[in-house]
């Protein structure tokens, strides 16, 4: 009994807030959940994102990137990178300039540099916690055992409990049992053509499966193309290697994406 | 060599300070000198000092005079927590004694006074009105002077302070110095003379004595959290909030352990308060050391600021904004300042150099000139030093065909640039001329040496040359940027390093 009316209670000033201090705040969040496109998934869920070999950090880090953006809002500002520290000079740490090239806003991503696995973990719980916190994304190239199925329980059901989603972004072919919703295997893809170039690298493309978990219906398959435009997501067809027409506009990520998502809080 | 210090013992047997050792060795056979280490001292005293701010808050050690220094306290408004100035200095004194040390002490109103009784006329407690009469018979060396000033004085025959009363300073400062006269208004309290304190002075703090010393890190955290509660109560009362907090354990064998934490924005919230400390506890619980027990903990706030009350209810609604700056404090506590921390835009071209990675909770204020241009091909992750790599290209000046990275061969099917990054002439550490050695590191460098030079963010070396940036993607998809250290033409063959990756 005394749970319901806690629950109660939370519904009451979730929609307090929502009256009196940010009215447009609702449609801005659909807005952005129609914006990411084929992966509209909630907040609250532990992904893993695996990639076959060390060397395609960039791809994984992008692609968790890309999840995680859709997830910050106004409600939900920081975004949280989680990194033991001698590993940052093998996998490279997540370059200010590139963000914002990317479509994330650098100040919204705060860097944790730990240096045992223990910390690794304290840290991503107590980032989990913290409701101001969009998602926390957490890089570990040498997997070792401490990060095992209870641990991954853990931080499954804390992250149920806050509404903060974890990017665990992992390396290598094994897999071991773990208790993640989701979980992705990313490899980059030769990208698309870009006007007027040949020779140049076109857009990031990924190839993603999804080994584990389930989409929100309406979406089929586990296997995607993806390119990463302005607009978020666009599902590349497999057997051409050519965007879907019905994406509209050619892609182009490095034209400040960011500006679309956040123009009505501004307004507001 | 001469005798810097001897015991009670020495002195009786003849010796004196600044006595010739082979001197003192002649007339005691049998004595025991050690030689003396400045360095060793000063610590183990500097900590002693530390300890006594059980006492008083404003503990300083006067350096000039011994080896190690004098203690001196400011015991202003704090006797009566002791039953009286009388019971104050034998607390005090007797606390060292039962250590077998040779202490004496002495309160008086004036530094230069209480100096003065302490090595001449030990355990007074003078009142203001008593100082010349109680000074009157002491030995001239009583008034903190140098060994020119007591020789010159003694060939006068002043040998007692109260000689010195009511002479003609004029005449006194010309024979003997400025600083005799200076001493002199000191002793007698007519001088103003400064302590500086060893600890920051807390004027808000709550302390805790123990019947008997604790000293498990848990029951620490408990009182701590306790303290907070106090201490929030009274900052409440005040108005106020605190960013630092500083823990003080008194050990019961005379050492001081501190732990301090501070927040990102003023508060008084005790839970917050004492989670802080757990955290910084649990980041330091190999050197936590409590020794004997500790016997009173002290908890005091400082770089305080006016803070609102706030209205707590039931239709509070969420301040993202503070539970953000609570974890970032978290964080910081358990992890250390530098292991949290975000991107800050420095306004230059250099890659490495554009973004400064800066401790949250110490936010300085953007620079709007830095923010980059988010137009540029810039990769999401950056090697913190660049790695050399090998390169082949179809032309000499065309964009790389394939590179060889960690041992391991690449071919590029795409590749755009190169984008020209030259170095700044306009930075004043700019050398015109012959371009600048490169900070970069050399062609053999295996993963074992990257570990060994870790650099702390991203790396920040000499002025660079112009580098010619290309984006290159491999037949796998993997997208690089690598730039060449230099153009064609002027090395024989320029270096090329591999710097990022992108998405």
């Amino acid at each position: 009994m005394p749970g319901c009316r806690h629950e109660a209670v939370e519904s009451l000033r979730a929609q307090i807030a929502r009256i009196e201090q940010r009215p447009a705040l609702s449609e801005a969040a659909s807005r952005q959940r129609r914006l990411s496109g084929p992966f509209a998934l909630p907040g609250g869920l532990l992904h893993e994102v695996f990639t076959d070999e060390r060397r395609n950090g960039g791809a994984a880090l992008g692609f968790a990137l890309a999840q995680a953006r859709v997830l910050a809002g106004p409600e939900r500002p920081a975004l949280l990178f989680v990194q033991l520290r001698r590993e940052a000079q093998d996998m490279g740490l997540p370059y200010g300039v590139g963000l914002k090239s990317f479509g994330i806003d650098p100040d919204a991503l705060v860097l944790t540099r730990v240096e045992s696995i223990v910390e690794f973990l304290w840290a991503i719980e107590e980032a989990v916690s913290c409701r101001a916190v969009a998602a926390v994304l957490a890089d570990i190239a040498n997997a070792p055992g401490a990060l095992d199925f209870t641990a991954s329980r853990r931080l499954s059901l804390r992250a149920q409990a806050a509404g903060t989603s974890v990017f665990l972004t992992r390396y290598g072919k094994g897999r071991e049992a773990s208790a993640a919703r989701l979980r992705w295997r990313v490899a980059p893809a030769l990208s698309g053509a870009v006007a007027f170039d040949a020779r140049a690298p076109g857009a990031p493309r990924w190839r993603v499966v999804l080994e584990k978990g389930r989409l929100p219906a309406g979406r089929a398959g586990t296997e995607f193309f993806l390119d990463w435009t302005e607009n978020g997501f666009v599902v590349v067809d497999s057997s051409t290697h050519e965007a879907s027409p019905e994406a509209g506009r050619a892609p182009s990520p490095r034209a400040v994406p960011a500006a679309l998502g956040d123009r009505l809080p501004q307004a507001g | 060599m001469r005798l810097v210090a001897v015991d009670a013992l020495a002195a009786r047997a003849g010796l004196t300070v600044d006595q010739n050792l082979s001197d003192a060795r002649a007339l005691v056979p049998n004595l025991e000198a050690r030689e003396i280490d400045p360095g060793f001292l000063a610590h183990g005293f500097a900590e002693f000092a530390d300890w006594h701010s059980y006492a008083s808050p404003i503990v300083a050690v006067l350096a000039e005079q011994a080896p190690w220094g004098d203690l001196c306290l400011d015991i202003t408004g704090v006797a009566h927590l002791f039953g009286g100035e009388e019971q104050l200095l034998a607390t005090v004194t007797g606390r060292l004694a039962a250590l077998g040390l040779t202490v004496t002490g002495a309160i008086a109103p004036s530094i230069g006074a209480a100096w003065a009784l302490a090595h001449f006329d030990q355990g007074r407690v003078l009142a203001d009105d008593e100082v010349d009469a109680a000074l009157g018979p002491l030995p001239v060396a009583a008034l903190r002077l140098s060994e020119a000033q007591l020789a010159g004085l003694s060939q006068m025959g002043l040998k007692r302070v109260g000689q010195l009363y009511g002479r003609d300073r004029k005449a006194l400062a010309a024979r003997f110095g400025a600083s005799l006269v200076t001493r002199l208004d000191q002793a007698l309290g007519q001088a103003e003379e400064r302590l500086v304190p060893r600890l920051p002075v807390a004027e808000r703090f709550a302390e805790r004595r123990f019947a008997e010393p604790i000293g498990l890190i848990d029951d620490v955290l408990m009182t701590a959290q306790d303290l907070a509660i106090q201490l929030a109560l009274r900052l409440e009362a005040e108005g106020l909030g605190a960013q630092s907090f500083h823990l003080f354990l008194y050990r019961v064998d005379h050492k001081v352990m501190r732990l301090a934490v501070n927040a990102a924005r003023a508060t008084r919230d005790a839970g917050h308060i004492a989670r802080l400390f757990a955290n910084r506890a649990e980041r330091l619980v190999a050197e936590y050391d409590p020794g004997f027990g500790i016997d009173m903990i002290r908890l005091a706030a400082t770089s305080t600021s006016p803070l609102d009350s706030v209205q707590l209810g039931a239709f509070e609604t969420a301040d993202g904004a503070r539970d953000l700056d609570r974890l970032y404090d978290r964080m910081t506590s358990r992890l250390g300042p530098l292991a949290v921390v975000r991107s800050k835009f420095v306004n230059t071209h250099i890659p490495e150099r554009a973004v400064k990675l800066e401790p949250v909770v110490a936010r300085t204020p953007d620079d709007p000139a830095a923010a980059p241009d988010g137009r540029l091909p810039r990769p999401l992750r950056l090697l913190p030093s660049p790695e050399p790599i090998g390169v082949t290209a179809e032309v000499p000046d065309g964009p790389p065909a394939g590179m060889v990275w960690r041992r391991v061969r690449y071919r590029f099917v795409k590749a755009s640039g190169p984008e020209r990054i030259g170095a700044e002439w306009w930075q004043p550490d700019h050398e015109f001329g012959a371009p600048a050695p490169s900070q970069l590191p050399e062609l053999p460098l295996s993963n074992r040496d990257a570990e060994a030079a870790l650099p702390a963010g991203f790396a920040e070396g000499a002025p660079v040359p112009s580098r010619d940036y290309y984006v290159a993607e491999d037949d796998g998809g993997r997208r690089f940027w690598l730039f060449r250290d230099g153009p064609y033409g002027e090395a024989a063959s320029p270096r090329w390093y591999l710097h990022g990756f992108f998405a």
